[in-house]
């Protein structure tokens, strides 16, 4: 057997530690890790089935009687920024922590020096890459169904509410994921319907800290509906300008990760947890 | 500083029942591990020995009292104790489809080393852990034992100084567990300080240096095995003997 490179002696104190270590490595290391968990053929049939589904109503939509281009928007819209995207985060998002134990990684990941931050912020990711390439593809095959005038406009315009949909939701989920690991799937349906469509959907400062009054208040702006609203539409949207509406999702990501990251730190689990 | 390289005193951790009870199961128990050295935890299912393993690897957070490896304290300092610990579990935790070489690079990258000293490492794994066969094969096709070898080189990929194993013959047929600790004897011949618990006795008998055993939270005896087992000749005798005066006092 060949010696260690590095004797014991190598990490005592007196001797200097062992390097901090390359955080962006290890988050990118289990973003890695992750995807390659989510491309099991049944998760790639789940994903295309959740890609076709807005491309399917819309098809079943269009051949019952044509529809113009601003009520093609506002369908995309609320199949994909808002059903499939939380439909996606749900299912990638939410076993953060409940994966980790139920297959027996938790602790070997935790045991690391980043090893609880990158597991966050590694599955943030990967479930922002996957429900996003979903996503885009539904958006894809939805435009080549529907047919809209001026597509590219559309797919850029798209392209940037699903990435703030997936980036702000995905953050959302991760709250109740780390506080309640093994019911994370029911306590995020819960935050979806309880804070995104019912306190979002409030004429109320509390809609202010929701992604979905971001959203829809960044479409109504892109696609210069403000002044066709009806005025009792308006106490749904916000009147800040799009980057103001695009930081405030950033900052709301930062505070909700930050949140989860800190919870997180301090969760511990019992050996009969994992058993 | 001190010679231990693991070094535990007066851990004590405590949970909370669902019925609202405190429940004790780590109580003051205080043991240490010195450099090319192997000590085995021994106690019965329950006994605490997991929550023990896990308070030192700053998994769980004592009640009160200090772990510290490498002298870094669990509490003030978990990045430098898990700097220097590795950690290997019954359940090996290997993910069927990756393969060893891909794990052990994903893990090292998770640790932040640095891609060449990764695949220093790698090579060192592949060699000291006998995984150049298999290395490349997914881990969904291999034995237990060679799942649990590359769970130990999961947790070697660092070069911790110190080595903490669970109960990790558990899962393992015969030759698969004479295998692994025929590898741990040579990582202590390395300067490696490694604590391992388990309930196989007659397995690790005559492989650690020293024996702690533990029942109910408590350390009821602890010594080399000649002074465990004294006139009574064989250390299974010792432990019951010693469970048996615990459960009296």
């Amino acid at each position: 057997m060949k010696d260690s490179p590095q004797t014991a002696d190598a990490y005592d104190l007196p001797h200097g530690r062992p390097p901090e270590g390359n955080n962006f490595a290890a988050i990118r290391a289990v973003t890695g890790f992750q995807l390659n968990r989510l491309m099991t053929k049944p998760r790639i049939a789940m994903g295309l089935v959740g890609a076709l589904f807005p491309a399917a109503v819309m098809f079943a939509v269009i051949r019952t009687a044509p529809i113009n281009r601003d009520m093609t928007v506002a369908m995309i819209y609320a199949l994909i920024p808002e059903a499939l995207c939380v439909l996606g985060l749900l299912v990638t998002m939410c076993p953060v922590v409940a994966d980790e134990l139920e297959r027996g990684t938790w602790i070997h990941v935790t045991v690391r020096p980043g090893g609880r931050q990158s597991l966050l912020l590694g599955t943030f990711a990967a479930a922002v890459i996957w429900t996003g390439g979903v996503s885009l593809v539904s958006l894809m095959l939805t435009l080549l169904i529907a047919q809209p005038t001026q597509p590219i406009g559309l797919v850029v315009m798209f392209t940037v509410l699903i990435g703030i949909s997936c980036i702000g939701r995905a953050a959302l989920f991760a709250v109740p994921a780390v506080i309640l690991p093994k019911r994370a799937l029911i306590a995020s349906v819960g935050v979806a319907l309880v804070v995104e469509y019912f306190a979002g959907l409030l004429p109320a400062v509390v809609n202010q800290v929701t992604v979905s009054l971001r959203l829809r208040s960044l479409l109504v702006e892109w696609m210069a509906w403000r002044k066709d609203l009806p005025i009792e539409m308006t106490l749904f949207v916000d009147d800040y300008s799009a980057p103001v509406q695009i930081a405030a999702v950033c900052i709301l990501v930062c505070i909700l990760l930050t949140t989860a990251g800190f919870i997180l730190n301090r969760r511990q689990f019992p050996p009969s947890v994992e058993n | 500083m001190n010679d231990s390289v693991i070094q535990i005193k007066n851990l004590v951790k405590e949970y909370k029942g669902s019925d609202g009870t405190i429940v004790r199961a780590v109580n003051n128990v205080s043991m240490s591990v010195a450099a090319g050295e192997i000590v085995g935890l021994l106690g019965a299912n329950g006994a605490g020995k997991t929550t023990t393993l896990r308070m030192i690897a700053t998994l769980l957070q004592p009640t009160s009292g200090h772990a510290q490896v490498c002298n870094h304290d669990s509490i003030t300092d978990p990045v430098g104790v898990r700097q220097s610990l590795g950690y290997v579990s019954a359940t090996t935790g290997v993910p069927d489809r990756l393969t060893a070489r891909e794990l052990l690079t994903s893990f090292g990258r998770l640790h932040g080393l640095e891609e060449d000293t990764i695949k220093d490492r790698l090579e060192w794994l592949i060699t000291t852990l006998s995984l150049r066969d298999y290395i490349d094969r997914p881990a969904g096709r291999l034995s237990s034992g060679q799942r649990q070898r590359i769970s130990l080189g999961r947790a070697l990929v660092h070069n911790p100084p110190a080595l903490v194993l669970d109960e990790p013959t558990n899962a393992l047929d015969v030759v698969g567990s004479r295998d692994l600790l025929d590898t741990l004897d040579h990582l202590r011949e390395s300067g490696h300080a490694i604590l391992l618990s388990t309930h196989r006795l007659h397995e690790i008998e005559h492989r650690c240096d020293r024996f702690v055993i533990i029942d109910t939270g408590h350390i009821v005896a602890a010594g080399t095995r000649d002074e465990l087992v004294g006139d009574s000749g064989e250390l299974e005798d010792a432990f019951f003997h010693a469970i048996e005066k615990g459960a009296h006092t």
